[in-house]
């Protein structure tokens, strides 16, 4: 007996997610399908003793409580009917940033979210920095307007171009340029730029190599729009789209792995799963990264030569590795106030990236106290604190045997302890109550992630937000496939991947009213 | 309209020109790429470690079998192509997969060989009968050396964590609980794990305690490792036994006096329902208390808050399968996930006390009693209705999504 959908969605990720959503909201016969036995991918939590730990999630941009209406990925969840199943809480603060390896240069800087109140502060810190830190944010602002004007063109009409020019030169002439690039030529003061520079780990990408419009409306989603948490974690954003999917009568089916994608005179026509068992579907969307997708899923002579030579002039971006700990002290008792910890070796990124190759060099954390949002998300007299580190190149953790893996990611759990408690001051070491620790290896367990990356493609070079965004409809393609998450157009993240999901839904829907209207 | 300072990096003219160039400078990258393989996801180290480690299930050949007693046997396991056991944690359980009638059943056991031991091949459970228990008689009645064993990879929390647990671990077991101590002394004793382990094991009488020449060989090669017998049914105290229950006294006696030690229980319900009250009197903080879940049947009639009138009913379950509908019979006392093995359903389980969230399904219909203490749900699972049937028990038809 064979199956039918208008559409299968393969991968219960947060791309996959909003797309199945939106689709099925849209009318579509939709199929999840999801090898895990439960949806997220990675946005997921899991208990350990009286503790809940996020497993992924540090803040989320795009729902915005800052501005008006909210932001982009509050609408999209607004649309789809989940906006309100989902409890948010606005992060307080943004982040103390530091680094440890400096020597008399080293910093530690403590930042709010704001921009008003992030002047204020830098000019605390460095006095007479006012006019600089203003002429970041209205550049920063600017860049800001200018994606958004442009994301909202749907009918292109020629007096835009002058619009664009008038409004966004600065957009439009820096859209291929670095970070520090651009602080050099507004001569920003290296103290200065350390305060605006905390949240570059979140794109593992150093500030000589990301692309300024990347980091300019990421730091604007945050520092200007507002962070949130969700307060169920991130497995209560997952929880609530599935909800709302099968409402929609959409069918998901949990431990159910996609063995590959059927695709005959380069369309794609349905999936086999691991059983055997064929399913044939319209349009078939892909969570699984790309990667993934053309080294194993896909049948080789039906890779368009375009897509497989796109996918090889990419890296693998972060492989991720993480120590989620229940400590069995208030944060209060512990001296803990701040959300977001950014513990670098050094101030110098390119330095720091270069580090990042290694567990032996490597000391970079962006750490969580996710108490400081959520004071009841653990049992009274306790907090939950939990540190990220990023391993670039393939080779970090080469060595890693079956028998070595927990001495070896203990190891560095314990380094990064140690650079928390030297960085910060504060304590932690002997209220540990439980911990426990994800290194590349885990990821790659529980997402198939090659090489246990988390960040998807590394956004660098010409293959930055904006080549990709300009590049991504050229090209032969797998007809009737489409990719969502983090490995594709806007880069990796929480909101960029639930927007490519939902992307991805929106462009099937109009091919195939397209189609039908040919047919 | 604000006036924007123009940003000018190189010239304007070079910045715009800059722009122009992303797409054609892409373009040409890609052209230049190699249309070749590149690494496969599986030829990373990385990815070839996570497979090792978390097979999708194994299949184990029984090598050989050592008799205890009438009810209480070792087996001996080796993977069945000579390749490696997935490495484990000294502490962690094994589930293995039993097909008895038209049941599909799953059990978690101790593993109480060294994780080393599984470099050569090897795993090393016991299995004791529990009165009236499915799948231990089934077990101890039918497994024969050379028989091939459906299994799951080690799994557990119940582990050593030097940056967690103290550098002593007082061990408690009771009867068939010495098991994950027997894996963490040989672990000790071969150099996999490093820490202090005194261990109180607790038993009826002389003749029940299993591997005592081989613990006590380890307590006299290894001065990490101390072995203390605690005999229920003795008359009297004797050299190198204690008499009586393990209690907060027996604790204090033998643990460190001037630093922080842990202490790890593994054993029957009886045993756990005794330490609540001795634990407390060493005033020592909860995180170095340390309980290896208790998969044991649970009594629903004594459990707080259960409708005892309902005791002896059946139900109609309705079990949705990726789309498929069946309907069977759950028994009251039955947990659902009980019901659905009898029906012959196969489930993804393990632990078979809520913790490890295998079996976690949606309810989508009917009412469930989830007794006191075992409710590990996620918080956003409780919001949505999902459940952990192996802890989980019907008040009526119910309706549940398994797949």
């Amino acid at each position: 007996m064979s199956k039918k959908y208008d559409a299968i969605v393969i991968g219960a990720g947060n791309g996959g997610l909003t797309s199945a959503t939106r689709l099925a909201l849209n009318g579509m016969k939709t199929l999840l399908l999801e090898k895990h036995n439960l949806p997220g991918g990675f946005a997921t939590s899991f208990v350990r003793g009286r503790f809940e730990f996020e497993a992924s999630l540090h803040e989320l941009c795009g729902i915005s409580p800052l501005i008006n209406d909210n932001g982009n990925l509050a609408k999209i969840f607004k649309e789809l009917g989940v906006f309100d199943r989902i409890e948010w809480i606005s992060l307080p603060d943004a982040y103390r940033t530091m680094t440890l390896g400096d020597g008399d240069e080293n910093f530690d800087y403590d930042m709010p979210i704001g921009k008003e109140n992030f002047i204020a502060r830098a000019e605390e810190y460095v006095p007479g920095c006012r006019a600089v830190c203003e002429e970041i944010f209205d550049l920063i602002e600017q860049i800001n307007d200018g994606v958004n004007f442009i994301s909202n063109i749907t009918d292109f009409k020629p007096n835009m171009v002058k619009e664009i020019l008038d409004k966004y030169q600065n957009f439009l002439n820096l859209a291929g340029y670095s970070v520090n690039q651009v602080f050099d030529a507004m001569k920003v003061p290296k103290k200065v730029r350390d305060m605006f520079a905390g949240y570059w780990c979140y794109l593992g990408v150093n500030l000589d190599e990301l692309n300024c419009i990347h980091y300019f409306t990421m730091f604007h989603s945050y520092i200007c729009e507002g962070a949130t948490i969700p307060k169920k974690r991130s497995h209560g954003i997952s929880c609530a789209l599935l909800d709302r999917f099968e409402e929609l009568g959409g069918e998901a089916w949990m431990n159910t792995k996609v063995a590959q994608i059927l695709v005959k005179d380069k369309k794609a026509y349905g999936v086999k799963l691991e059983s055997g068992e064929e399913i044939y579907a319209d349009y078939i969307v892909c969570n699984a990264s790309p990667y993934n997708a053309f080294n194993k899923l896909i049948d080789r002579k039906e890779v368009p030569e375009f897509q497989l030579k796109n996918n090889n002039a990419k890296k693998l971006a972060a492989k991720g590795f993480a120590v989620f700990l229940g400590l069995n002290k208030t944060q209060e008792e512990l001296g803990m106030k701040n959300h977001t910890y950014f513990i670098y070796d050094t101030a110098d990124t390119k330095l720091q990236t270069d580090m990042c190759h290694s567990r032996e060099t490597n000391g970079v954390q962006a750490t969580v106290n996710l108490n400081a949002g959520d004071p009841d998300c653990s049992p009274a007299g306790t907090t939950i604190l939990y540190m990220t580190s990023l391993f670039l190149g393939d080779d970090a953790w080469n060595d890693v045997t079956p028998a070595n893996y927990v001495k070896l990611k203990r190891e560095f759990a314990e380094k990064m302890i140690d650079n928390f408690e030297r960085g910060t001051g504060i304590k932690i070491r002997d209220s540990i109550e439980e911990i426990e620790i994800a290194a590349p290896v885990t990821y790659a367990h529980y997402t198939d992630a090659p090489n246990g990356t988390i960040y998807g493609y590394d956004a660098v070079g010409t293959n930055s937000i904006v080549h990709r965004l300009m590049t991504m409809a050229m090209g032969d393609k797998i007809k009737h496939l489409y990719f969502a998450g983090g490995y594709t157009q806007q880069c990796i993240g929480f909101s960029p991947s639930y927007t490519t999901g939902n992307m991805a839904a929106e462009q099937i829907l109009i091919d195939a009213a397209k189609e039908a209207a040919n047919a | 309209m604000k006036l924007h300072k123009t940003i000018v990096v190189k010239s304007k003219s070079a910045d715009f020109m800059n722009t122009v160039s992303m797409i054609p400078k892409r373009l040409t990258e890609i052209r230049s790429a190699s249309a070749e393989p590149v690494t496969a996801p599986e030829r990373f180290q990385v990815n070839a470690v996570a497979k090792a480690l978390h097979p999708t299930e194994l299949f184990l050949r029984i090598r050989r079998i050592e008799e205890h007693s009438p009810d209480v046997k070792s087996f001996y396991f080796t993977w069945e192509n000579n390749v490696p056991t997935p490495y484990f944690r000294a502490g962690q359980y094994l589930t293995v997969q039993l097909k008895v009638g038209s049941s599909i059943l799953t059990r978690p056991y101790s593993l109480a060989s060294s994780p080393s031991s599984a470099l050569h091949g090897e795993y090393h459970i016991m299995v004791k009968r529990v009165p009236d228990g499915f799948a231990s008689g089934y077990i101890l009645d039918n497994w024969k050396v050379g028989e091939r064993v459906t299994a799951f990879a080690p799994e557990g929390n119940f582990v050593y964590e030097p940056l967690r647990d103290a550098k002593t671990v007082v061990g408690l077991a009771g009867g068939s609980g010495i098991t994950p101590f027997l894996s963490f002394a040989r672990a000790i004793a071969d150099g996999t794990e490093d820490f202090n382990l005194t261990l109180l094991y607790g038993a009826r009488t002389k003749d029940e305690i299993v591997f005592k020449a081989e613990l006590d060989q380890i307590a006299k090669t290894c001065d990490k490792v101390k072995v203390v017998y605690v005999l229920s049914e003795a008359k009297s105290a004797s050299a190198g036994y204690e008499k009586g229950f393990i209690g907060a006294d027996l604790i204090k006696k033998y643990a460190p006096e001037s630093e922080p030690y842990s202490v790890f229980v593994c054993g029957p319900g009886a045993m756990y329902r005794f330490l609540e009250k001795e634990l407390p009197k060493l005033g020592i903080a909860d995180k170095y208390i340390r309980m290896e879940m208790s998969a044991g049947a649970r009594k629903l009639a004594d459990e707080p808050g259960y409708p005892t009138d309902l005791l002896g009913k059946a139900f109609c379950l309705t079990v949705v399968n990726r789309g498929e509908t069946t309907q069977i019979e759950a028994k009251a006392d039955d947990s659902i996930l009980c019901s659905l093995e009898k029906a012959g359903i196969a489930v993804p389980a393990r632990c078979r006390s809520g913790e490890c969230g295998f079996c976690r399904s949606k309810l989508v219909s009917g009412e469930v009693f989830i007794p006191q203490g075992v409710d590990k749900r996620r918080i956003a699972d409780a919001q949505f209705g999902y459940i952990h049937p192996c802890c989980t028990y019907p008040l009526g038809d119910i309706t549940l999504k398994i797949n």
